[in-house]
Order: C-alpha cells, then sequence, then structure tokens
C-alpha cells in the first residue's frame, strides 16, 4: 500500500526559511539548504519550498537557492510561490524542482494549469489551494492569502482536477500557525470531492493531530513546516508514532 | 565512468544528474546521443507525445548506440519510450526494446499514483536488495503486455516496477528521488553494468 507521506515545508523569504502566524508576523528559522538535507536524514517524504512572498512582489522565485537545495537532496522537492507562466514553470523544474506548486496563477488563468499539465505531465502540476471560512462555506484566498476570490473551495478543486493537477495542497488559512491541529471538516470535504491524491496543510501542533488527520480523512500526506523547523516534533518520532498506530508510513 | 542525461528539452533534469554524480558518473547533459559514454540515461519527465517526438527524431542514432552495446537505463516516461507503443497524450510510437505498452493504470485508484510504494522481487539476483523496499513513484502509466519483470509493485493492479533486456533497464520508480534506496540502485548498476 502506498505510504502515508509527512512533508516539511519551507517558507523562503530573501533566500532564509520563515515561519508566520495566520500568514503574516514572520520570523527567521534557517537556512534552506541546510533544512532540506536534515529532513531528509529524520525521514521526510518530500520537500516543499514555497517562496512566501513571491506573489505579492511580483518577484520570481529564488532559483539559485532551488539549485542549491536540490542538489543535497534525493527525495522529491516541489517548488511554488510567484510562478506565473509556463516559463516560470520550466524554468522552476529545469533548476531541479520534481513538482512545482501554482496557486495564485491557476485562479488567475486556468489555461496555465491545462497546459502545463500537458507539457510536464499531471504527476508534476501541484495546485495549492488556500482556504478560509467566511460564514458557512470555505473559499478561495490567492495572493499569499491576502486577496479572496468567489470561489468556493470543493468546487474549485473540480475544476483544478478537470484541469490536469496532479495533486492539491490544501492550506487552512484559519488553522496555519494556530499549532491547534487540520482543518478536519475542509481536509475531508475536499478529499472526498476528487480522485487525485491530496496534501493537508496548516494547524499541526502535536502527534495526535497527525493520526487524527490520516485517521479520519483520505488525504495522502500532511504537510507542516514550524512544528519542525522548532524541533517540536521530530519527523523520525512523528513516522514510529503513526507506525504503531497502524498507518503506514515509510521508516 | 561517463553518463548520459538525454535532453528531449523538458522538465528536471538536474536531480538524475545529481544523483549520478553521487554514486561517481561524469555527467554529460544533452540531446545528441553517441557512443561514447558508459550508460545512456532516459530521464522521467515530461509527457509521452513529447519524449516520443524527440525519439522519432532520434530513432536511427538511438537503435544503433544501443545495437552496439552501451547500457541504457529509462526512468518511468523513460522506460514507457523503450516499449512497442504509448497511449499517453494520444497513440505514440515507442522504440520497441521491450514487448509491450503504456497505458493508464486500470484500477479504480486515485491517479496520478504518487508517493513511496513498496516494490517486490521475483527471480533476481541483481536486484533482490529492493524486495519489500520503498522508492518513489509519479505517474499515471503503467507497461502493460511485458515479456515478464523481476520487479513489481501493486496500485489497484500489479504492475512491472523494473524491465530488463541485456544492458538495457527500465525503471517505473525514480531511483533519483528515492533516497537511500535509490542510490543503493543507481550504484548497483554500475557494478551490474560492468561499466
Amino acid at each position: 500500500m502506498i505510504a502515508k507521506r509527512i512533508i516539511p515545508c519551507l517558507d523562503v523569504r530573501d533566500g532564509r526559511v520563515v515561519k508566520g502566524v495566520r500568514f503574516t508576523d514572520l520570523k527567521d528559522k534557517g537556512d534552506p539548504v541546510e533544512l532540506a538535507s536534515r529532513y531528509e536524514d529524520e525521514g521526510a517524504d518530500e520537500i516543499v519550498f514555497l517562496d512566501i512572498t513571491a506573489s505579492i512582489e511580483g518577484r520570481r522565485t529564488l532559483f539559485e537557492v532551488v539549485k542549491n537545495t536540490a542538489s543535497v537532496l534525493s527525495i522529491p522537492l516541489t517548488v511554488g510561490g510567484g510562478l506565473r507562466t509556463l516559463n516560470d514553470v520550466s524554468y522552476a523544474l529545469s533548476s531541479g524542482a520534481d513538482k512545482v506548486s501554482i496557486n495564485t496563477a491557476a485562479v488567475e488563468d486556468e489555461k496555465l494549469i491545462r497546459n502545463a499539465s500537458t507539457e510536464f505531465g499531471s504527476q508534476s502540476i501541484v495546485v495549492a489551494i488556500d482556504a478560509k471560512r467566511i460564514a458557512d462555506k470555505y473559499l478561495v484566498y490567492t495572493r499569499s492569502g491576502t486577496y479572496i476570490t468567489d470561489l468556493e473551495v470543493v468546487s474549485w478543486a473540480k475544476t483544478v482536477e478537470g484541469l490536469g493537477a496532479g495533486e492539491i495542497l490544501l492550506t487552512s488559512i484559519d488553522m496555519d500557525g494556530t499549532r491547534l491541529g487540520y482543518d478536519i471538516e475542509l481536509t475531508k470535504a475536499v478529499s472526498e470531492s476528487v480522485k487525485i491524491p491530496v496534501i493537508a496543510s496548516g494547524g499541526a501542533g502535536d502527534l495526535r493531530h497527525f493520526y487524527e488527520l490520516f485517521s479520519i480523512c483520505n488525504v495522502d500526506a500532511a504537510l507542516a513546516a514550524g512544528v519542525f523547523h522548532d524541533g517540536i516534533i521530530r519527523i523520525y518520532e512523528l513516522k514510529t508514532y503513526l507506525k504503531n498506530l497502524g498507518i503506514e508510513v515509510r521508516l | 565512468m561517463k553518463a548520459l542525461v538525454v535532453n528531449y528539452g523538458v522538465g528536471n533534469i538536474f536531480s538524475i544528474a545529481s544523483a549520478l554524480r553521487k554514486v561517481g558518473f561524469e555527467v554529460v547533459v544533452d540531446s545528441r546521443v553517441g557512443s561514447n559514454y558508459d550508460l545512456i540515461v532516459f530521464p522521467g519527465v515530461g509527457n509521452f507525445a513529447s519524449v516520443s517526438r524527440f525519439v522519432k527524431l532520434n530513432a536511427d542514432v538511438l537503435n544503433d548506440v544501443m545495437g552496439v552495446g552501451i547500457p541504457f537505463l529509462g526512468i518511468c516516461i523513460g522506460m514507457h519510450i523503450m516499449l512497442e507503443y504509448g497511449f499517453e497524450g494520444g497513440l505514440n510510437r515507442g522504440l520497441g526494446w521491450f514487448k509491450g505498452f503504456a497505458d493508464k493504470i486500470r484500477a479504480d485508484v486515485k491517479l496520478p499514483h504518487i508517493g513511496w510504494d513498496k516494490v517486490y522481487t521475483k527471480n533476481t539476483d541483481d536486484f533482490e536488495f529492493l524486495n519489500g523496499q520503498y522508492v518513489y513513484f509519479m505517474h499515471s502509466y503503467i507497461a502493460y503486455n511485458t515479456e515478464g519483470y523481476e520487479v513489481f509493485g501493486y496500485y489497484g493492479v500489479e504492475f512491472p516496477a523494473l524491465l530488463r533486456k541485456g544492458t538495457i533497464v527500465g525503471t517505473q520508480f525514480h531511483p533519483e528521488k528515492s533516497s537511500k534506496v535509490g542510490i543503493k540502485f543507481l550504484s548497483s548498476l554500475t557494478s551490474w553494468l560492468r561499466c
């Protein structure tokens, strides 16, 4: 059976790893190359690398850092943040990304998902969805969580699946950085509505949160950042814990 | 030891080049194929239609170089183009070095098949160390109607994870993304290929 994946996320700004709460109040967490290789040693299944300010400032991802990070890794690396055109996607992949994550540009130009998945294969195209609950609905946000759209999360997830996305990286803005647990309701709704892999993100604070996620939702991977950067959770211990509870992981 | 990573013009060839360097190869990335290499690698990037265009343009030289005994490694789609044909992006001809064709996984499972999955071996000496190991997959298509295989996986169906004929090897998994197991596989290839 395919193993549930544990994915540390490196939010990168100006070549350094940073982490905030609910997408703001950023603090320095270290060097991306060092952290990525430490996480591979500790048993990380993949690394996600997000240039978090790229969308806002219209900046291109820092491809040199991608190259340096990719050259020390022998697990997959996903790169996102500010990828707006087919050329950006192509450049990220040729710099050493195995997959790219597209968020804002996917919402603003749906053709980009179709064209990128046709050219590079669905398996390389991750669509990131940042979700926030507004009244009784979950709505899609773009531009690093600063811009609200009128798209409902579940219907957008189905749309991107139809356009050829290979995976969905689903982040709860409400839970991001709170360490209060994943947004189970949101994650369950999305993972039950599509037949492509879903990566849950936002809210991990405790080993129990990962077990809760994998035992209730049909998701394929759990992504977290702060708990790993701060050493609150060690990946090897997390995977041992999950395995003892009957969740299939790669150890 | 010198390896050529064939550049079809799309996708990440950086990872496989880095991994080959780690196991001791001098790596050249080029779209021109020649017989002055100890190993030629078809990387696992892109889609069948675009990779097939490359193959169509270079079929003669690829067949000639294979004919003089240069070892080849095809990864994922790089293995699929060594089959007779494939259905990704419409019907496309492959090199026909292995019997069979590439088609979408015919089972009620999430696609693409992305992540770490176990592989198992049968009747193999060279690749026995892969038995029960997790390796990394990212694909929706698999090889059907092949002439047997030594390493396989399950995802709704049983599928070939490794094909071999003489000094030609194809893997459905990505050794360059499979951490220590993948590096061990590439390193075993160097001694097995005697290059």
